[in-house]
C-alpha cells in the first residue's frame, strides 16, 4: 500500500511539473529560434542554433515596436512601484487603526471597504474612465496609479488588519506603559512585527498591478503611459508580427513575476492564501 | 498567531484566522491600550476612505443607477429609459451568445481547476524532500499576467507552427495541422479557458492544501489500521474534510471565469467566437459607446457573481471539526 501510495505521489509531481514548465518552456524555446526555424514542422523542440536576437531586436532596436517596448517597461516598473508604495503605506496605516483602535464609524467603514472586495473590479470600469476624463487624468501616470491604488487598497488592508489583529497585544501594551504614543507603538513595535505581512502585501500588490490589462487598456489609449500588458497585446493584433519574437515579447513580460514567485514564494504563497479568505 | 509559513519545520499551510468581519475585538481591556486622541484614528483611516468612496462606491452606485438611462454619444441626450438597456441586452443575440460562452467558461473554469487543484494538493500533502521547490513552481503561472499568458499558450494551440499540432502529428494522431482557435465555438473556449485554468489552479491547490493539513494524521492513522484502501481514504476521508478548501476554491474560479477578458481578448482578438460577457461590455462601452448598455451589462454581471458566490458557499461549504 505504501509503494502504492509513493507510485501516485510520482505521478502527481510530474503532473505539476509538466502542466506548469511545458508553456513556460515552450515561449522561451520559440523566442531563441529564427522565424523559419519556429515555422519548421514538426516544431523544434530545442532550439537548433539558440540565439538572443529576437529579444535584442525587440528591446534594443531603434524600431518603433523597441520604443515601445522600453516605453511599456518603464511605465509597468513606475507605474506598478508607485502604486505598491502608496497601497502599501496606506494599507498599514489604515489596518492598524482598524486592529487596535475603536472609534466611531469603524464598523461601518471597515464592511464597505470589505464590501468593495466582492465587486468585479469591472463594475467600475466606465465610471472610473468617465471620472478620470473628467478630470483630465487619462494618459497620466497619475490616474493609472491612483486607479490601481483604489483597486488593490481594500485587500492589502483586509490581510494586513488580519495580520495584525494575529499579533501579540501585550508587547505593545507594555511600550505603552512604558510612556510610548500609539504612533510610537505602531512605528517601532507593530511595523517590525509585521514585516512579512507588510512584505507579502507589498509583493502581491506588485504582482496584481503587472498583470493589469483591461484598466490601463481604457486609461491609457496611446503609448505615452500604457504599460508592458498593452503593449505586448497590441502587438498580438498585427498580422505580420514574427510570432517568435512575440513570444519573446511574452518571456519579457513574465520573467519578473515569475521571478519574484519564485523567489519570494514564502510571502506570495502566504499572501495568496490571505488575500482569498475574503 | 502569525501566518506560518509552508518553509517552517512543521510545514503547516494555513488559512490566516480571517477574523471577524467587524475585527477582532481591539484589545483586552485589563491594562490594555490607552486611549489615544480623538482624531488619530480617523487620520489613519480618512486616506483608504477617500480611494473606496471616490474610486469605487460612487462609481459602483453610478452603474448601478446609470444602468436605467440611455447614455449613448451617438444617441443624445441622456434620458430615463426604465429598463431599456436590459431589455435591449435580451433582445441582442450577441449578447445572449456571450452569456452562453460565459456560463460554458465558468463550467470548464470551475470544474478543471477544482479537479486539478484537488490532485496537486493531494500531491502535496505530505512532506517530502523538494516539496518547498515544488510549491514554488506550482505557483508560478498564478502570478503571471494573463495577457502574457495569452500569448506563450498561442505557441501552444497555433494553427501552423502550435506545439500541441506538432506533437499530436508526431504521434500519428492527426495528419494535419488543425486550427483549434476560432472555428469551433466549444472548442475555442475550452482552448481559451485552459489557459485561465492554468492561471487559477495553483491558488485553488494552495487553498485546498491548506484544508488538508489541518487534518490530524490520527484519522489516517485509524483508516489504516481498518484497512482502508489509498483510494477509499482519499474517497472517504480526504475529500469531504477538504470540502470547506474546494469550496473557497471555486469560488475563486468562478469569480476569475465569469470575469475572464484578457486571454480571450489575446488569443482570439475581436472575433465574436468565444467572446465572453466582460469582453461584450468593453466592445459595447468603448467600441460603441453604448455606455448605458455597458452599465446593464456590468450591473448584470455584478450581480450574477455575488449570486453565484453565494451559491456555491451555501451548498457546498460545510464547517469541519474534528
Amino acid at each position: 500500500m505504501e509503494t502504492r501510495r509513493s507510485w501516485a505521489r510520482r505521478a502527481g509531481v510530474l503532473f505539476v511539473l509538466v502542466w506548469t514548465i511545458i508553456p513556460l518552456y515552450w515561449a522561451v524555446n520559440i523566442s531563441l529560434q529564427t522565424n523559419v526555424q519556429g515555422s519548421a514542422k514538426p516544431s523544434n523542440y530545442l532550439p537548433p542554433t539558440p540565439s538572443l536576437s529576437n529579444y535584442i531586436a525587440l528591446l534594443l532596436g531603434s524600431g518603433e515596436t523597441a520604443q515601445a517596448m522600453r516605453q511599456g517597461f518603464v511605465n509597468s516598473i513606475l507605474e506598478c512601484l508607485c502604486a505598491t508604495l502608496l497601497t502599501t503605506v496606506l494599507a498599514t496605516l489604515a489596518a492598524y487603526a482598524f486592529a487596535r483602535m475603536r472609534f466611531r464609524g469603524r464598523t461601518v467603514l471597515f464592511y464597505a471597504v470589505l464590501a468593495t472586495l466582492a465587486l468585479p473590479a469591472y463594475t467600475t470600469l466606465i465610471p472610473v474612465y468617465q471620472l478620470m476624463s473628467a478630470v483630465g487624468l487619462v494618459n497620466t501616470y497619475v490616474g493609472i496609479i491612483l486607479v490601481y491604488c483604489s483597486g488593490f487598497l481594500p485587500l492589502a488592508t483586509w490581510i494586513l488588519h488580519n495580520y495584525m489583529t494575529a499579533l501579540p497585544i501585550s508587547i505593545e501594551e507594555a511600550c505603552e506603559a512604558d510612556g510610548a504614543t500609539r504612533m510610537q507603538v505602531l512605528w517601532f513595535v507593530v511595523l517590525p512585527l509585521a514585516r512579512p505581512g507588510i512584505a507579502s502585501t507589498a509583493l502581491i500588490t506588485f504582482l496584481f498591478g503587472w498583470g493589469q490589462f483591461l484598466f490601463p487598456l481604457i486609461l491609457s489609449t496611446d503609448a505615452s503611459t500604457a504599460p508592458l500588458t498593452v503593449v505586448i497585446a497590441a502587438l498580438q493584433g498585427r498580422h505580420s508580427f514574427p510570432f517568435t519574437m512575440m513570444s519573446a515579447a511574452g518571456v519579457v513580460a513574465v520573467l519578473l513575476p515569475a521571478l519574484i514567485a519564485l523567489v519570494a514564494n514564502k510571502y506570495i504563497v502566504n499572501g495568496m492564501l490571505a488575500g482569498s479568505v475574503k | 498567531m502569525p501566518i506560518p509559513s509552508v518553509h517552517e519545520k512543521s510545514v503547516r499551510l494555513t488559512i490566516p484566522p480571517a477574523g471577524t468581519a467587524s475585527g477582532r475585538p481591539i484589545a483586552r481591556r485589563k491594562g490594555g491600550l490607552r486611549r489615544h486622541p480623538a482624531w488619530l484614528p480617523y487620520a489613519l483611516v480618512s486616506p483608504l476612505g477617500v480611494f473606496v468612496i471616490l474610486l469605487t462606491l460612487v462609481p459602483a452606485a453610478f452603474t448601478l443607477g446609470e444602468s436605467f438611462f440611455r447614455v449613448d454619444l451617438f444617441d443624445p441626450p441622456i434620458r430615463f429609459v426604465a429598463f431599456g438597456n436590459f431589455v435591449d441586452l435580451f433582445r441582442s443575440s450577441a449578447m445572449r451568445t456571450s452569456f452562453a460562452n460565459t456560463a460554458v467558461y465558468v463550467l470548464i473554469g470551475v470544474t478543471l481547476s477544482t479537479v486539478l487543484g484537488f490532485i496537486m494538493a493531494v500531491t502535496l500533502q505530505r512532506r517530502f524532500v523538494g516539496r518547498s521547490l515544488l510549491i514554488a513552481l506550482m505557483i508560478i503561472p498564478w502570478a503571471l499576467p494573463g495577457v502574457a499568458e495569452g500569448i506563450m499558450w498561442l505557441g501552444i494551440w497555433g494553427s501552423d507552427t502550435g506545439l500541441l499540432n506538432s506533437a499530436l502529428t508526431s504521434l500519428h494522431l492527426i495528419d494535419h495541422y488543425q486550427v483549434w482557435l476560432g472555428t469551433n465555438p466549444l472548442l475555442t473556449i475550452f482552448v481559451i479557458e485552459l489557459v485561465q485554468v492554468w492561471e487559477m489552479t495553483p491558488l485553488s491547490a494552495l487553498l485546498i492544501l491548506a484544508t488538508l493539513q489541518n487534518i490530524p494524521g490520527e484519522v489516517y492513522e485509524a483508516a489504516a489500521i481498518d484497512g482502508a484502501s489509498p483510494l477509499r481514504t482519499l474517497r472517504h476521508i480526504t475529500l469531504p474534510l477538504a470540502l470547506p478548501g474546494v469550496t473557497l476554491a471555486m469560488v475563486q474560479a468562478l469569480v476569475g471565469a465569469i470575469n475572464i477578458f484578457d486571454e480571450p481578448y489575446v488569443l482570439n482578438g475581436s472575433a465574436s467566437t468565444g467572446a465572453s460577457a466582460v469582453m461584450q461590455t468593453y466592445f459595447v462601452s468603448f467600441q460603441d459607446l453604448n455606455f448605458g448598455e455597458g452599465y446593464a451589462l456590468s450591473l448584470m454581471i455584478t450581480v450574477v457573481t455575488i449570486l453565484a458566490s453565494l451559491v456555491i458557499l451555501r451548498f457546498i461549504y460545510r464547517p469541519v471539526e474534528y
